[in-house]
């Protein structure tokens, strides 16, 4: 027994030392070379970075945005807050913006699709963030009660809701529908199919001709409404469209999306008028309002 | 294309929270606005400064900066070469946030609930008491970690198509790294010295830093000691304390006799410590194999 100890202890003496001899080689000649190396990788990030500053200047929301790699983490002492760093972003964004690897819309459409109505296109580019395009522009037939449910932009899989886990709007999520089958079965609107579709279609889109193109669109967009729903269609009390409990939205958040100020908001578009609900601290203040009511 | 997102949560934890949008995107009237000109942080907005009950606005920090190393334009009013490159407000600004310190055991940063309930004797709003709480106290400390602090700057004095321009010498946050003070605030360590507090006159504003071959500057040769000699940092030390090259990088060209002492000492420590390991780890496998003989074949 006392053997075998001490043969354990010599073992364990060992990987000490090793572990000396990795630090010791770290911070003395592995520190020159690092520095070389360091030296020589210098020359070649100012030219990637010219590169890429040329680049930026003709590039895609996709890349200067959604692909951004510079991250910043800001230490308040209390709280780290990290994000991606946007070079002349003055406000903070607080999260990661991740592409929507899911849709297969945006391959052709791109992230931002409403430009027609100037009027409206911000706020519908803004909801485009977290509701699945399919969400507005299939309507599904027979498919009663409607299901909708979240998945993630990143992964594609369907997700429990992160709406209490996120803040407003930065969920990394997408509200979809669901379509039931007739067996009463769950099937994706954005089914891989479709996504499957799409992608050879891209990828082959220079071989095919005019007709075979315009055949393939149409297939595609077979499920595509020519009256989407519309901004009263989920902000009315009566019956709103998703199913925002069901989502996971809180009660209090509910309340504001269904209120009247935010159609009423987009109906009184000629004059200047900031909601309250984007407001900077109104929410805040409101709960407080609420507190000191029951008090 | 721009990325108009707002965290509102964070801007409810940031210096700018009781101004409205408006408030600084001042030429905004209409939804859907006209082309907008670029945020002008000198415009007086709707917050009322409380010891002048005037109007607010950022003036006094461009009358700093205009007079600051960072300057766009000389001291005759003529432009720069490459003006282009000076830094304007958010070049080092994002938007800042709170830093509250709760002092009540010194044991953690944050808010302490113990100090307001201490508000909340006198002051009733919620809103009012947070905002002030968060807004005395950050005063109070550094408003960014070092870590942040160095950050900012690197991203001009770091980038070596800009040392090269304009001819400093030195990547100066790369060798404040290199630095005591630099590794501790790799460490989270708050308490050490940032680019601010050796580049700027105590008391000063940070927006008042001059250029080093100004007499008044406290980076000019004389006054340098009168940094390390901060009664928060060194106090005493002697001009002979400052007197060494703050900013060596390990770089033959640039600091030669720094290059070769360091040189000499990574060779010595590596060069001794290095064998002696090894030789300990040959004698453990003997220890651990005492009876292996490695036989020769005959």
């Amino acid at each position: 027994m006392k053997h075998v100890l001490y043969k354990l202890y010599v073992i364990a003496f060992m990987f000490l030392t090793i572990g000396f001899i990795i630090v010791i080689w770290n911070v003395t000649f592995h520190h020159i070379i690092e520095e070389y190396e360091q030296r020589k990788a210098l020359k070649e990030v100012t030219d990637i970075k010219e590169k890429r500053k040329r680049e930026a200047e003709k590039t895609k929301f996709e890349r200067i945005i959604l692909e951004s790699d510079e991250r910043v983490k800001h230490y308040l002492g209390y709280r780290v807050i990290e994000e991606q760093r946007i070079e002349g972003h003055f406000h903070h964004i607080g999260f990661d913006i991740g592409p929507d690897n899911r849709s297969y819309c945006i391959k052709c459409h791109g992230d931002m699709p409403h430009d027609h109505v100037k009027e409206l296109r911000a706020f519908l580019n803004m909801h485009a963030f977290f509701i699945a395009c399919q969400t507005c522009h299939v309507k599904l037939e027979g498919s009663s009660p409607r299901v909708y449910k979240w998945y993630d932009r990143k992964t594609g899989e369907l997700v429990p809701s992160p709406v209490l886990r996120n803040n407003a709007g930065s969920y990394n999520a997408k509200i979809i529908q669901i379509d039931i089958n007739k067996m009463g079965e769950e099937q994706r609107v954005d089914s891989q199919d479709r996504i499957d579709f799409v992608k050879e279609l891209k990828d082959r889109e220079k071989e095919l001709t005019e007709a075979q193109k315009s055949k393939a669109k149409k297939m595609i967009h077979e499920i595509v409404t020519k009256q989407p729903y519309i901004c009263e269609d989920c902000h009315q009390k009566e019956s709103p469209l998703l199913p925002l409990l069901e989502l996971g939205y809180p009660r209090d958040r509910i309340d504001s999306i269904l209120s009247t100020e935010v159609v009423g908001m987009i109906k009184k578009y000629t004059e200047f008028y900031m909601p309250r609900m984007l407001h900077p601290g109104e929410q805040v203040k409101e709960q407080e309002r609420k507190q000191e009511g029951r008090m | 294309m721009k990325l108009l997102y707002v965290n509102e949560e964070i801007f409810n934890i940031s210096i700018h929270q009781k101004v409205k949008c408006e408030g600084c995107h001042a030429d905004i009237k209409k939804i859907p606005h006209d082309p907008v000109n670029k945020v002008d942080c000198l415009i007086e907005c709707h917050i009322i400064e409380p010891s002048s009950e005037q109007k607010f606005s950022h003036k006094d920090v461009d009358t700093y900066v205009k007079k600051s190393v960072h300057a766009s334009v000389d001291k005759y009013g003529m432009p720069k070469k490459y003006q282009e490159d000076m830094p304007t407000c958010k070049n080092c600004h994002d938007e800042p946030l709170y830093r509250p310190l709760s002092f009540f055991k010194q044991v953690r940063p944050g808010i302490s609930d113990t100090a307001l309930g201490r508000c909340r004797v006198c002051h009733k709003k919620e809103e009012f008491i947070l905002r002030f709480y968060n807004h005395v106290t950050t005063r109070l400390h550094r408003t960014r970690n070092p870590i942040n602090i160095a950050e900012v700057c690197a991203r001009c004095h770091d980038d070596p198509l800009l040392v090269e321009r304009h001819g400093l010498s030195t990547r100066a946050v790369f060798s404040y790294r290199e630095t005591f003070h630099g590794k501790a605030a790799g460490y989270f360590n708050e308490k050490v010295p940032d680019c601010l507090d050796c580049h700027v006159n105590t008391g000063e504003s940070v927006h008042q830093m001059m250029n080093h071959t100004d007499p008044v500057s406290i980076t000019y040769k004389e006054n340098r000691y009168k940094a390390c000699a901060n009664v928060e940092c060194h106090p005493g030390a002697s001009p002979q304390f400052a007197s060494y090259k703050v900013h060596a990088e390990f770089n033959l060209e640039q600091s030669p006799v720094q290059y070769y002492f360091t040189l000499f000492f990574i060779i010595l420590t590596g060069g001794t410590l290095l064998p002696l390991m090894v030789i300990i780890f040959l004698d453990l496998i003997r220890r651990l194999f005492p009876d292996a003989v490695i036989r020769r074949r005959r």
